[in-house]
């Protein structure tokens, strides 16, 4: 690996070598990567058949599954693998148990056991989801080949799992030992240039030199890495021991992330308004304080962070935010002598009470990040974990449209006693489970019946044409391997991983010799002719019942974006920051997947889910400041202001379940209301945006209100029409 | 030491036995390991994770085959 990497440097030297460089970049590691399959495969193989084991395909499929490019990925899927085989095992040995006389109802029993697990798996993000698909698969696995014999089944399940077990240790084996490639390096280096793109992002903003959609994609980015960082936080603390000792400060390094990506957003909006608005002498007043954070922050700006750039960057907030204070008062008497009016003055505190809460975020980001040069940090206790959010609707239609087929297949199968609709109802049930967890289940099962007829193809040929002529277990290897590579290489391309998956798993499964090898011609082309057949049902009912992609079901995750805001107001404090950033970015994440080539509705999900986040979060900070508020008459919670905010969180929750003119007229007074309150209570305090509660909260409620006149909101419909009876 | 182990009146070759009780110490070893930050010393912490777990299956095994 060193001397690789050595190699690669003196060419970089040179310079007509640059391609050679980005070939062994890209090319190279998939090639190691194909290399690691092969070896792989064939240690399974041949120690399947030493051992004895019954199917070596199975063992072989296994491999091919779950070998991926990085080895915490294949540590992940194969631990899940592990799970979901033996449940599925089991709870095909129980079914049997019951309904071994009774074929419809085994079927019957079968299909809804599918249908749960394909629920499971479209609930579930990342390996998990996986684990819930061969739950669901290898109980069809175990059983339908065995359906008439049911005494076979506890050795068919003993079998497989033990092939399985066998898969998978040689699959681990060789992706963590030979060549590894972490995925925890890549995760230390999505995280490390995350922040450099974002303080671009910062710089520009600030200097307006940033326009609405290079902001819009900015954000949508921020938002799928923090999903990805997740994911992949969850998978290298398996892999990496070294990880694992900073697994509670990645969690805090990404939530901290969000926090100040919104807090960035609500910012960005404030001054753009400003600036649109002619609020010149606001503007000016608040001017000089941002151009000092972007001449701080644009050293960061498109270069990754390192631990010890972090310390660096910890330091400048650190000195910025202790300027702050005496900045503000200075800007504001210079403010005061033009005499601006209330809102204006109001602007000014929002803006810089925003600034401040960003640059005292930022600096907590930066210590988070510089924590993690240490083994162990006192940083490392968090408990506010990533809350995943999916729809149940979305997760229940990929469980009835699996169930479904099943259904649909095996009565098939049954009225016409097809000989190979065991092969059919198999297949048709391992496609819809693989298909239950992408965005596109049609593309993905007519992309894996394609593989599959490729591999019928192939498959044939090798096993009546080659197979007879070749002898012994390295011509058998220099036979496959041209299958595998090219499955392979298929596998690891996003847009070709139906095709690789279709091609590897069917001839694995058909193609690859067992221990007791049977010549049947026709028994094999009947069974691939029945896979294609049955997964090209897949790819129709993925096309018709309920897809993921229709419009009522965009609909329903817009509206879980809103009902966020309900879930702001009303869940318990602790831990609800994140949980709510969180939330609301994977549900973006899943919505925007599934709106894809839609772009307008894109659009609009983007900005419910801006608008939702700001609202939102400047909520959680009313609710916190409320929550400690010092003992004092006028901080009483029978105060007009306390009770204007919880009238205004009612009439906030009424306009997000239901956007409409009253619901937004009403919404808007709200927040009027409540401000005018907090304005015109006495307060103990002296009111400097620092020691002043009152002036905070007054702060947060006029940000409510310009997000709802914002312009570029959802809700601008609404505001125009306010504004214009004005 | 014997071969096979009756276990719940199934007969349970002993190397299997001993492959998961290898498997519980390497990885107690393994976790020792880093909690005192010790595979910071180390090129390939994998590689050693496997040949660690390799030698204490191995002792354990020649205590029966030999």
């Amino acid at each position: 690996m060193m001397a690789l990497l050595q190699l690669k440097r003196r060419l970089a030297s040179l310079e007509p070598r640059r391609n050679l460089v980005e070939w062994i970049n890209n090319e190279g590691f998939t090639a190691i990567y194909l290399f690691k399959v092969l070896v792989a495969s064939f240690l399974t193989l041949w120690l399947a058949m030493r051992l004895e084991l019954p199917q070596p395909s199975t063992a072989i499929t296994t491999v091919f599954i779950v070998m991926q490019p990085q080895s915490g990925h294949v540590l992940a899927k194969s631990i899940y693998r592990f799970i979901g085989t033996l449940v599925g095992s089991a709870f095909m040995v129980f079914l049997m148990a019951m309904f071994a006389q009774q074929t419809d109802l085994f079927l019957a029993g079968l299909a809804i056991w599918v249908c749960i697990c394909s629920t499971g798996a479209a609930r579930n993000r990342n390996f998990r989801a996986y684990g819930f698909v061969l739950a669901g698969y290898t109980a069809v696995m175990v059983g339908l080949p065995v359906v008439s014999h049911p005494d076979k089944v506890f050795m068919a399940a003993a079998w497989r799992v033990l092939e399985i077990t066998l898969g998978i240790i040689c699959a681990t084996l060789v992706s963590a030992t030979l060549l590894p490639r972490t995925a925890s390096a890549s995760m230390r280096n999505t995280l490390y240039q995350r922040f450099g793109n974002f303080a671009e992002f910062v710089v520009a903003g600030i200097r307006s030199t940033i326009d609405q959609k290079a902001f819009e994609s900015g954000n949508v980015r921020f938002i799928a890495e923090a999903v990805n960082l997740e994911v992949l936080r969850s998978i290298t603390i398996f892999e990496d021991p070294h990880m694992r000792r900073r697994n509670g400060r990645l969690n805090r390094l990404n939530s901290e992330f969000m926090a100040i990506t919104t807090r960035f957003n609500a910012l960005h909006q404030l001054i753009e308004r400003l600036r649109h608005r002619g609020g010149e002498s606001v503007a000016l007043a608040i001017d000089p304080g941002l151009r000092e954070l972007a001449d701080a922050l644009e050293q960061f700006a498109g270069h990754s962070l390192t631990p010890a750039d972090a310390e660096l960057l910890a330091l400048r907030t650190q000195t910025y935010k202790a300027g702050l204070p005496e900045h503000v008062r200075h800007q504001r008497s210079a403010l005061m002598q033009i005499n601006p009016g209330a809102n204006d003055l109001l602007d000014f505190h929002t803006a810089y009470e925003l600034l401040y809460r960003f640059v005292d975020e930022l600096h907590s980001y930066a210590l988070t990040h510089s924590s993690l040069a240490d083994h162990s940090h006192a940083r490392e206790k968090w408990d506010e974990p990533f809350m995943p959010q999916t729809n149940w609707m979305a997760a229940i239609a990929a469980g009835l449209r699996s169930a479904f087929v099943l259904l649909f297949l095996s009565t098939f199968w049954i009225l016409t006693t097809w000989p190979s609709g065991a092969a059919m109802t198999l297949v048709s049930a391992l496609t819809v489970g693989l298909s239950a967890f992408s965005t596109n289940p049609k593309r993905m099962s007519f992309q894996i019946a394609c593989g599959t007829l490729l591999a019928a193809a192939i498959g044939v040929f090798l096993v009546f044409f080659v197979y007879p002529l070749i002898d012994g277990f390295p011509l058998l290897c220099l036979v496959i391997s041209p299958v595998i590579v090219l499955g392979s290489y298929w596998l690891v391309r996003p847009q070709w991983t139906g095709y690789g998956l279709g091609m590897l798993v069917f001839f694995g499964t058909s193609s690859i010799p067992d221990n007791m090898t049977l010549y049947n011609p026709y028994g094999l082309i009947n069974d691939y002719i029945a896979m294609v057949f049955g997964m090209l049902v897949c790819a129709a009912a993925g096309a018709i019942i309920l897809p993921p992609n229709s419009p009522w079901l965009l609909h329903r995750l817009e509206h879980d974006l809103r009902r966020r805001i309900t879930f702001a107001i009303n869940a318990p404090l602790k831990a609800l920051g994140s949980s709510f950033e969180s939330g609301s970015r994977d549900l973006l994440n899943q919505a925007y997947g599934l709106a894809a080539g839609k772009p307008m509705v894109q659009r609009k999900l983007l900005r419910w889910m801006l608008l939702v986040q700001e609202i939102g979060h400047a909520i959680i900070e009313l609710r916190r400041e409320q929550a400690v508020l010092p003992i004092h008459p006028s901080y009483a919670e029978s105060q007009p202001w306390r009770q204007a905010i919880r009238a205004m969180g009612r009439a906030l929750t009424r306009l997000f379940l239901k956007p409409t003119q009253g619901h937004f007229n009403r919404g808007l007074a709200a927040v009027e209301h409540a401000i005018d309150c907090a304005q015109r209570t006495e307060e103990p305090f002296a009111s400097h945006f620092d020691t002043s509660v009152l002036r905070r909260i007054g702060s947060y409620l006029h940000f409510i209100r310009t997000s709802l006149l914002d312009p570029q909101s959802p809700l601008s419909e609404y505001a125009s029409l306010v504004e214009s009876k004005e | 030491m014997y071969r096979e182990i009756a276990f719940h009146g199934v007969y349970v070759p002993t190397m299997t036995l001993i492959f998961f009780v290898a498997a519980v110490l390497a990885w107690a070893l393994g976790a020792l390991f880093n909690g005192v930050d010790l595979y910071r010393f180390f090129w390939h912490p994998a590689l050693l994770r496997l040949s660690v777990f390799t030698c204490i299956f191995g002792a354990l095994a020649l205590t029966v085959y030999r």
